[in-house]
């Protein structure tokens, strides 16, 4: 227990003239229904929070007065809550940290000096650390908008919002009525041709944006006095540092401050939709589209989020009038933790009440699970874009994210004055909750699969062909209709079939009549004219059968399929044009691609069951009767609908036209599955069949992908 | 006439490192490590042989040829050129010689190598008889020829004036001029004693003189603020108020115990004042605290000698507290009081943590045993302890400076010290005070006898197992030295032996006047002497005639001290200088110690196989032992730095105010 009424050292201040520097302007501020005030130095843009009765002590302070003489005055005063000795010497620590203080001599130099440098190397540590959000200061933007004020005023206003509700609905309805060429041109929107439009048009959009805080700031008559470049993930884009808005008294205000960039960005989305909507293909319309595009995305992905340090998050601080939301609610976790797990006593929350303590735990527990998603997003995403490069960075970010807290944790144990009684309980309650982590994702098996590309296709299924030529005259069967064998699909005629066939007819009377008289009058003749009979007798039974073909007939049970059969009618074809195809529905084989690193546990694992999940249809998991895999490696697909050219997710060798020739070798698996299913079959349908193994361990599992991962991308 | 570098010099001090962390400090504690190799104790004694193989060609010098030496010595030393690192081992044969023929003493061999380490700013373990004064002024011989101040702190006045007049001599012949400086001195003989090359004086002293001398300054503490001043013609004269002419290099005695048992007990400079109101509150809140009852009111964590109070006791205590003074009613302070009250009531006795003499509360020093009379207790214990006591309270006084050991002693350039017991706190004197340790061997081996040491389940058997030691040992006409931890204990077994039959002289803070001569009869055949830790430190017991051939001394510990260093000198009593002892240290599982530091469920394991009396109750109950010393000293190793941080940032963060020491 310390006893701050009386402290050692206060014989080092008691005799001292100390008080706030003369340009020090203090506010009073609510912060979550208490009363507070803030003392503020414009020279220095620092900032300090006082309780009142702190304050009422920090008010006494007077340059003609010592210490000793305005703390016995203060405790005269009001005896019980008066500040003890240690408590002044901490806040005076504090103060003169903030360089709020003014005393009659200079101070230690040294120790400035001291400070400065601690300070320095502190702001380059803190970059590096944020490697991923660098930010360089680049110049003081706050005499440009002073000069924009008239502008600005112009700007905010109600009218200003008005317009802007206006133009929001009316962008609003532009986006519902196109909303279908909306939805296709976004296909293409990462596409490497496109990349440059979007990130021109990034800039301009976070541009905006952040004039838009600047403006609001500048509004309320705060200044802004830092703009600069920050690299996100290495992208150079522009930043703004509002916060002056933090000692703006309405909180409303200070939400309006952080809206404000959404608010531009939102506005310049509707203007730049309308834009799109009315011109043609061109630079203005794809860049147009390219800003909605971001404007409507990061606004919903980032800058609304409040689990990210962006605009949604101070918003949302703002809001629940809780200032230093995320490190009140880390402290809060660590509270947590150390109160109820280490057993430490005599700690202090940040949360004042239950209601408080509520929201710091969640706020807390879900941005650190976003943020490890996102972390891990960015180091997964860096490491594979920027190759050498990209590993260089990703291993940057891993001690920054990874390794230092690691690091610190173990310090945090290992030296913490904190912990000091509570050591063993600490290290022994953090070792079993790594070793039960580690025993989870180590010992306890999941269910393992991995799946593989693959298109659907009919067991019983033909091209339907003429085998004969001639001019359609009549569709007997429309498309569609079910077929048995023997059934007429179309009819066609050929004048000149029937011509043949008198003409062989008559050829063929005449040589029987021949051979009738030859009989009689010429022995000798016999032979030669019965082989004639013959001739013409075989090709008289081709032409009937040619005659007989002019009705075309399914050779198989199934579905005639043959959409256009009714632009034929009318058309001459040639004898083997393909008019439609016959399928049979009732049996169906799905024709698999099964990449090279998963190939071996298709044949050294034991396979616990398949299924296949069709594409649009994923709901509906179709069993698999039995699978064959072809003990051979393959180059060619079964479809092309599965490499990258016909929109799958196979690399293809881009020398190949057809879009059939693969960059790497797979092995063909063929699934016959169970047609019985509520899902729609169709031939040439592509999806995905899931090959369930023995379950393993998500540690095994992790370290299997990761292995391939790094065998794949940088073939070690 | 002053001139700018004897000015600047002044007030020149080293800025201390800050305490490192985390990875740095695991880092710089192997450089530690470096810094302690064997390899550099080979090195050194190398040398001293080196420097005793040129004795020959020393001897054959006229007294002049060898002043003209010295002189020429004193010369490179000064001039701090680079052939001056070269230098010691030469200049130390010279002036072993000149010690030869003016004190009539030859340093050994272990004590050239003393002298080097001392030189290079090590920590010299050297056992007592080992001849540390002389070690200290052959350095001193070498620190005062290079001009800087350079202080020899003693343990006591007596020792800093015996020491540096038996030591003049040499250092006269050598070209170096040697004082002293002592409590009863005026501020003028003070200053004489200052200006001195080399200045013999106690840490008490040279702590206080330094703080005086800061508080005459007071805003002048910076050279260049003076200069300036001095400039603008507004120049206080600040010279006829001071007696130092700064600090650079000292030597410490006994460093362990300034460096580490006694570093955060600070010296204050302070002057009396009333406050009735608080003198009133103290009365109040004990009487209050008499009333409360542990574990029910308020709990005790005894291994960190902490009090928790109940959150029930909260309505309570504002009905209790109503008629106290209005400072001390709100619930903070309330509770701070009662807290303070509560650690009077349970933490301090009478005769273990103080006596009373003359109807005053006089502090026994915990480490020493030796009485305190000038040192109180911070503001609002001291006072709780005299209104249970039920003697006058005497109001807190009000402190003009203050300054702890551990803070001062970082502020020198040069550092260095001798004790008998170093190597266990190695690591905190080089983190804290970035000093290596550096153990001499002795000058002829050691013939103490160390028996193993006797683990008793309860002190009952331990008693009587030390009463049947003494009187074993006493038949054998062997003189017999029993330490004990308290007051009390020492006058309980003085009782105990009585009832034997024996008669025992005891030497307590108490009894304190009589030390010399009980001392001075304790080696004598058949002496039985208690002793509180007293009779540790520096106390040197001659043995008596033919002592010697019955074995020497015999030291009893009748219990573990909470570091194994005190322990350890206390040993070093028997066995001085060649000659034959032996000691035996005794525990009981119902020690403090023990009681404080091991774990309820293992120490009544260790006391049942005590009981039974198995083979391995001897090896667990020894490891329960090193076990709890190691983590007492831990404990307060963690505290001594955290008081360190504390000085650090309060330094740090009030340096606008100049009430503090500063350049």
């Amino acid at each position: 227990m310390e006893e701050k009424t009386f402290h050692e050292s206060w014989y080092r201040i008691a005799n001292q003239r100390i008080c706030l520097r003369p340009s020090v302007r203090v506010q009073r501020q609510m912060f979550r229904g208490s009363k507070w005030y803030v003392l503020r130095d414009p020279f220095s843009n620092q900032f300090y929070r006082l309780r009142p009765r702190t304050y009422q002590f920090v008010s006494r302070l007077n340059a003609s007065r010592t210490l000793e003489e305005v703390w016995k005055e203060d405790m005269s005063r009001d005896p019980e809550n008066a500040p003890g000795q240690g408590d002044i010497i901490e806040l005076l620590a504090q103060l003169y940290h903030a360089n709020l203080l003014h005393y009659n001599l200079a101070a230690n130099s040294v120790k400035l000096f001291e400070r400065y440098k601690k300070k320095k190397q502190r702001i380059i540590k803190a970059n590096l650390m944020n490697i991923m959000f660098f930010r360089i200061p680049l110049f003081d933007p706050d005499e440009f908008l002073k000069r924009l004020m008239p502008f600005i005023r112009f700007l905010l206003n109600p009218y200003g919002a008005a317009a802007w509700v206006l133009m929001l609905l009316l962008g609003l309805k532009v986006a519902i009525d196109n909303f279908a060429q909306l939805q296709v041109q976004s296909q293409g929107i990462l596409s490497p041709s496109n990349l440059f439009l979007l990130y021109v048009g990034l800039v301009i959009i976070k541009t905006i944006h952040e004039f838009g805080h600047a403006f609001v700031v500048r509004r309320f008559d705060g200044e802004v006095h830092t703009m600069g470049v920050m690299f996100l993930i290495f992208n150079p884009l522009p930043y703004m540092d509002a916060s002056a808005a933090w000692s703006f008294r309405n909180k409303w205000k200070r939400v309006l401050v952080g809206s404000a960039g959404m608010i531009f960005e939102l506005f310049v989305a509707a203007c730049a939709i309308i834009i799109w909507a009315f011109t043609g293909p061109g630079i203005i319309h794809s860049l147009a589209y390219n800003m909605v595009f971001i404007a409507s995305v990061s606004t919903i992905l980032f800058n609304i989020n409040p689990l990210l340090r962006f605009d949604g998050y101070y918003i949302l601080s703002d809001l629940l009038d809780m200032p230093n939301l995320h490190q009140q609610a880390s402290q809060h976790l660590k509270y947590l933790v150390e109160h109820y797990a280490f057993g430490l006593k005599n700690l202090e929350t940040p949360a004042t009440n239950k209601r408080e303590a509520y929201i710091l735990t969640t706020f807390g527990i879900l941005s650190g699970i976003y943020r490890i998603f996102v972390f891990s997003a960015i180091l997964l995403f860096v490491a594979d874009r920027f190759l050498l490069a990209g590993i260089i960075m990703a291993l940057i970010c891993a001690v920054a994210w990874v390794i230092t807290p690691i690091v610190k944790l173990i310090q945090y144990l290992a030296a913490s004055p904190r912990l000091y009684r509570k050591r063993v309980r600490a290290v022994t309650v953090c070792a079993s909750t790594f070793a039960v982590i580690f025993g989870f994702l180590y010992y306890c098996p999941f269910p393992y699969n991995f799946k593989a590309p693959g298109v659907l296709k009919s067991v019983d299924y033909m091209v339907a062909v003429n085998k004969t030529s001639g001019k359609v005259i009549q569709i007997i069967t429309p498309s569609g209709t079910q077929v048995q064998p023997g059934d007429p699909l179309l009819k066609m005629e050929n004048p000149e079939l029937g011509l043949k066939i008198r003409e062989n007819q008559a050829g063929l009377d005449e040589a029987r009549a021949l051979h009738k008289k030859a009989m009689q009058e010429q022995q000798a003749d016999l032979k030669p004219l019965a082989s004639r009979i013959e001739f013409f007798n075989k090709r008289l039974k081709r032409l009937y059968y040619e005659q007989d073909q002019l009705v075309l007939r399914s050779d198989i049970q199934g579905i005639w399929i043959s959409p256009n059969v009714k632009d034929f009618v009318g058309m001459w074809i040639p004898r083997g044009t393909p008019v439609g195809q016959l399928v049979n529905e009732n049996n169906y084989y799905f024709d698999s691609v099964v990449a090279q690193a998963d190939v071996s546990q298709l044949f050294s694992h034991g396979i616990r069951g398949t299924q296949v999940k069709l594409h649009g249809q994923a709901n509906i998991s179709i069993p698999v009767k039995e699978y064959t895999s072809i003990p051979m490696e393959q180059t060619r697909l079964p479809s092309a609908a599965l490499g990258w050219s016909g929109g799958g997710e196979i690399a293809i060798d881009t020398t190949d036209n057809q879009g059939v020739k693969t960059a790497e070798p797979f092995y063909q698996v063929r699934a016959t599955i169970d047609t019985d299913t509520n899902a729609s079959l169709f031939h040439g349908r592509s999806g995905k069949i899931r090959f369930k193994l023995a379950a393993k361990p998500l540690l095994w599992q992790g370290w299997r992908k990761l292995r391939q991962l790094i065998q794949r991308r940088y073939q070690v | 006439m002053t001139t700018l570098t004897t000015d600047h010099r002044r007030t020149a001090i080293k800025t201390p490192t800050p305490l490192l962390t985390g990875l740095d400090a695991g880092i710089y504690s192997i450089a530690g490590r470096y810094h302690r190799r064997p390899a550099l104790l080979k090195n050194l004694l190398r040398m001293a042989e080196d420097i005793d193989a040129q004795a020959a060609l020393w001897k054959e010098k006229t007294d002049e040829a060898l002043k003209e030496k010295l002189q020429g010595f004193r010369e490179i030393f000064r001039r701090h050129k680079k052939d001056h690192e070269q230098a010691p081992p030469m200049a130390l044969a010279a002036i072993r010689e000149a010690s030869d023929r003016h004190l009539g003493l030859r340093p050994y061999k272990v004590q050239l190598a003393g002298a080097l380490a001392l030189y290079k700013g090590h920590v010299a373990e050297m056992a007592t008889g080992e001849g540390k004064t002389l070690t200290a002024g052959l350095a001193g011989v070498l620190w005062g020829w290079m001009g800087f101040p350079c202080h020899i702190i003693t343990v006591n006045d007596y020792l800093a004036d015996r020491d540096a007049n038996w030591l003049s001599p040499l250092y006269n012949f050598c070209g170096v001029s040697v004082g002293c400086v002592t409590g009863e001195m005026d501020p003028t003989t003070r200053r004489q004693g200052y200006l001195n090359d080399v200045t013999y004086t106690t840490c008490k002293e040279i702590v206080a003189d330094f703080l005086r001398d800061r508080l005459w300054m007071d805003t002048l503490q910076h050279t260049g603020r003076r200069q300036i001043q001095a400039l603008a013609g507004r120049v206080r004269d600040i010279e006829r108020g001071l007696v130092m002419r700064g600090i650079h290099t000292a030597v410490v005695d006994e460093a362990d115990s300034i460096f580490i048992d006694e570093a955060v007990t600070p010296l204050i400079i302070s002057r009396a004042r009333e406050n009735e109101p608080f003198v009133q509150a103290c009365r109040a809140a004990y009487k209050i605290a008499e009333t409360l009852e542990p574990n029910k009111d308020y709990r005790i964590d005894k291994q960190y000698k902490d009090i928790e109070l109940m959150p029930s006791l909260d309505d309570r205590l504002t009905e209790l507290t109503r008629d106290m003074p209005d400072m001390f009613r709100g619930p903070g302070r309330r509770n701070e009081l009662i807290q303070q009250a509560l650690n009077a009531k349970e933490f301090f006795h009478r005769d273990s943590q103080y006596v009373i003499q003359k109807d005053k509360i006089v502090i026994v020093d915990e480490f020493t045993g030796r009485l305190m009379p000038q040192r109180t207790w911070r503001a609002g214990l001291h006072q709780m302890v005299e209104a249970k006591e039920k003697l006058n309270i005497t109001p807190p006084s009000e402190t003009m400076a203050r300054l702890s050991f551990q803070r001062f002693y970082r502020f020198f350039h040069k550092l260095a010290g001798m004790t008998g017991t170093a190597h266990e706190a190695a690591s905190e004197f080089w983190h804290i005070y970035g000093l290596p340790v550096m153990t001499v061997p002795l000058n002829k081996p050691c013939r103490r006898t160390v028996y193993p040491r006797q683990i008793h389940a309860d002190q009952q058997s331990k008693w009587k197992a030390v009463v049947d030691d003494i009187v074993n040992m006493h038949k054998q006409g062997r003189p017999v030295l029993i330490g004990t931890r308290s007051v009390k204990t020492s006058e309980e077994l003085s009782k105990k032996l009585g009832l034997q039959g024996l008669t025992c002289h005891v030497l307590n803070a108490v009894r304190h006047k009589e030390e010399a001569k009980i001392v001075s009869r304790a080696g004598l055949q058949g002496a039985i002497t208690v002793a509180t830790n007293m009779a540790g430190r520096g106390t040197d017991i001659k043995l008596g005639e033919g002592v010697a051939a019955l074995g020497g001394l015999h030291v009893i510990a009748t219990e573990c001290h909470e570091s194994a260093r005190i322990d350890r000198q206390l040993f070093g009593r028997s066995a001085r200088q060649g000659d034959p002892g032996s000691a035996r240290s005794y525990v009981s599982m119902e020690d403090e110690l023990i009681v404080r530091y091991v774990p309820k469920p293992i120490r009544e394991t260790i006391i049942k196989q005590l009981q039974k009396n198995t083979k391995l109750s001897h090896w667990t109950g020894n490891k329960a032992v090193k076990w709890a010393q190691s983590k007492a000293q831990r404990i307060a190793y963690y505290r001594r730095r955290s008081v360190l941080r504390t000085d650090t940032w309060l330094e740090d963060s009030l340096s606008f105010a100049h009430g503090d020491i500063a350049e």
